[in-house]
């Protein structure tokens, strides 16, 4: 018996396995047969194979040695100008050993690293081109500061359509001996959205309950892992009941992690597909924004966002009243 | 019966005391240049807040010197007639048996109001005329009725220790009393106490007497000496005087920790501001004092504290106008602090798998925790053969797979699986 979380036991280990992002795989695969790799920004949203393009990159090139040529950091784990000084100028100095004179840096979610750090990084980049190539993996590449974008070429990745998603699970499906519906496959694509981290670690655990997979248990998989529901607490708050809100944000953030710019975007969309007035969406739109930029320079989450929920309870009590 | 661990527990030697290095020092000196003649100044006068170890420095080096000690306090100055009592001592070069004497007079700040004044004419006369070293203690050296006195005196400042001091101090108490004290939990009694290293020491032992273990979450509850109710006050001030100005003035008597404070009014203000737009008003206000605080953590520019204090009092306070009142609501402890120290154990459990996950799986720690624990909680609470290959290939230990199993008896038989 040996199990491994299945987003890793089926990653790709090669770009020719890369089954979506067509363009990207095949402007890779001639870096690969050049021998020769710009520094590169890889950005798009999750579970869409940006670290799964980079380690194939590092793979074809290099061979099964790959691992003496590439160095991964996570920038959420060290984010200050501390990791670049020691980590990434170290690795970054010395050449490489054997036919490629240079080694690949792999900076993962790049996007939360600290402008200091990223200035920093600026200057390494520039003075070991040589024996180092950065790929810089981010969600959004709007957060990663200009001079080191006009360093990079950058890469767009894109969520899976629901063919590619499908065709990707269905190998899982058939090594791993699962029996599930179609309906079953249509609500993970729901789900995930073309996430596909997402769609496989609710796979493997919807098929660790033990039977058929059905909508309702993808559905239960998802309510499990999710349990903070953003749309509740807009319900809640719009009903008037603040501090019902509040609990509710508090345990997003606190309990389960939630993210405050994502809290914001949701509320954001959920405002224009509700109800409301139009000029009232207007008005509470430049509220969200003013919390989102606040957010951005590191307020408070719980503490600005609860202004937010104060808004939204004022907003559904005038509505109530018709005024 | 239980002795107060302030007494059991006082320091025996100078080098025992902590902090206030200098101002031991200066103290020191002072006293040994009494056996080179009198000195210029015959009395030391050491000032500071409470519970920072003027007394106890004394008392100690008395110890240490060998001199005899001839303490004095508030009582003993009630009236001029008490002073001139004790008048006799200090004219005398030395005891009976021969030995040095040094006279403390502490807590000096009990002298006061007009049947002092005689009283503090009295104590000058001795301070410049003893002939043995005299040690006043007192809160404020500066007050004007000390105005003479401080010209006969050796003026020596004592400082609040720092937490680390403290903490480090508490320490050295618990491992004598036979308890396993975490430093979270010190450190939070040692910031609690406003860093009085007495009333630090006399809240260890409320908190910890009889106890094997001290840990975050045993202290977090204790709002410290005194501290609730003016808490309380500052709130009630706040949140229906409808007044900017007496909202204002009510934080800066009470002398509260303005985060401490900001955690309890945002706690709060939500429960006494009940109408929809009052309470828009109120949150906005501390939504713009959080942006005075993140600016201050940034720039380090503690001026910008003012913005704070104004947003989080007054905003709050003028943001009362159609809330009606519904009679007596009672005050929340800040559940943001609450919750902080009850999940803490579970959220450093979490953060150790997203480690274990990291490092297989390509993402960082942090995210493993949001997008991957989930799913293995699912897993390991329903397959007990799948769980058991993951944690080998995680490398998790049987903590770990306890908290994602749920419960005892589903991590058994993982834990059988691993073989």
């Amino acid at each position: 018996m040996s199990y491994e979380m299945w987003a890793e036991k089926y990653r790709p280990k090669s770009l020719n396995q890369i089954i979506n992002q067509k363009e990207i795989v095949e402007r890779l695969n001639s870096f690969v047969k050049a021998r020769n790799v710009p520094h590169c920004i890889f950005a798009g949203p999750p579970g869409t194979g940006k670290t799964t393009a980079a380690l194939c990159l590092a793979r074809d090139l290099y061979g099964t040695a790959y691992r003496e040529h590439l160095m991964e950091l996570n920038a959420s784990d060290e984010r200050g100008i501390k990791m670049v000084r020691e980590n990434v100028k170290t690795f970054a100095r010395t050449r490489s050993i054997g036919e490629i004179s240079f080694k690949i840096l792999i900076l993962d979610e790049a996007d939360n690293m600290t402008s200091d750090a990223q200035q920093a990084l600026r200057r390494t980049m520039e003075r070991f081109t040589e024996t180092c190539r950065f790929i810089m993996i981010a969600n959004y590449s709007g957060k990663i500061i200009e001079p080191l974008q006009s360093r990079c070429a950058p890469f767009r990745f894109s969520y899976m359509s629901q063919k590619d998603q499908n065709s990707y699970l269905q190998r899982i499906i058939k090594k791993e001996n699962i029996k599930i519906l179609d309906e079953g496959l249509d609500a993970i694509f729901e789900v995930s959205g073309g996430d596909l981290r997402k769609a496989t670690n609710t796979i493997q655990a919807a098929a660790s309950m033990g039977k058929e997979i059905d909508a309702k248990t993808v559905y239960s998989v998802i309510g499990r892992a999710n349990p903070a529901d953003i749309n509740e607490m807009i319900k809640t708050a719009m009903k008037g009941d603040f501090l019902g809100a509040r609990k509710k944000l508090r345990e997003m953030i606190l309990k389960y992690g939630v993210a405050g710019s994502d809290i914001v975007k949701q509320i954001h969309t959920e405002i224009f597909r509700s109800m409301l007035p139009d000029s009232w969406k207007v008005t509470l739109s430049e509220a969200i924004g003013e919390i989102d930029f606040r957010l951005v320079q590191g307020a408070d989450e719980e503490v600005q966002l609860s202004a937010l929920l104060a808004r939204l309870t004022e907003a559904g009590h005038d509505l109530k009243r018709g005024a | 019966m239980h002795t107060a661990w302030t007494q059991k527990h006082k320091p025996q030697t100078l080098s025992e005391i902590i902090g206030n290095k200098d101002a031991k020092q200066k103290f020191l000196t002072w006293l040994k240049s009494w056996n080179r003649g009198i000195p210029k100044k015959r009395a030391a006068f050491l000032y500071g807040p409470p519970g920072v170890g003027k007394t106890v420095t004394v008392e100690a080096l008395a110890k240490e010197l060998k001199m005899e000690l001839v303490e004095k306090n508030a009582s003993d100055y009630r009236t001029t007639e008490a002073i001139k009592r004790f008048a006799g001592l200090a004219s005398q070069y030395a005891t009976l048996s021969g030995g040095k004497r040094l006279i403390l007079l502490d807590e000096v700040d009990g002298i006061s109001g007009k049947a002092d004044r005689g009283g503090v004419r009295a104590l000058t006369e001795i301070l410049k005329t003893t002939r043995s070293p005299v040690a006043l203690t007192a809160n404020d050296a500066y007050n004007p009725r000390f105005s003479t006195i401080r010209k006969y005196c050796l003026l020596i400042e004592f400082k609040k220790p720092t937490i680390r001091e403290i903490v480090s101090h508490l320490k050295k108490i618990s491992a004598r009393e036979g308890i396993a004290a975490d430093q979270e939990a010190l450190k939070f009694i040692a910031e609690r106490a406003g860093r009085d290293v007495r009333s630090a020491v006399n809240d260890l032992q409320v908190l910890a007497q009889g106890k094997k273990r001290l840990v975050y979450d045993d202290v977090v509850w204790y709002a410290g000496r005194d501290r609730k109710e003016v808490i309380f006050n500052v709130l009630r001030t706040i949140l229906y005087s409808r007044d900017s100005w007496e909202a204002k003035k009510a934080v800066s008597a009470a002398d509260v920790d303005p985060d401490m404070l900001f955690n309890w009014i945002y706690e709060n203000a939500p429960y006494h501001l009940t109408d929809p737009h009052d309470l828009v008003k109120a949150m906005d206000s501390l939504a713009l004092a959080d942006i005075y605080r993140k600016r201050i953590r940034a720039t380090q520019n503690w001026s910008l504290l003012r913005y704070v204090i104004d947003f989080m009092t007054s905003g709050v306070a003028v943001a009362r106008q159609r809330t009606k009142s519904s009679g007596w609501i009672p005050f929340r402890f800040p559940e943001k602090i609450r919750f902080l120290s009850s999940t803490r154990g579970e959220r450093a459990l979490q953060s150790a798998i997203g480690m274990k996950v990291r490092r297989r799986c390509h993402m960082s720690a942090v995210r493993s925790v949001k997008e991957v624990l989930p799913y293995l909680k699912i897993i390991f609470e329903n397959n007990s053969e799948m769980a058991a290959g993951l944690s080998k290939w995680l490398d998790l230990d049987e903590n770990m797979i306890e908290y994602l199993a749920g419960n005892k008896k589903q991590t058994k038989m993982i834990v059988a699986k691993i073989g």
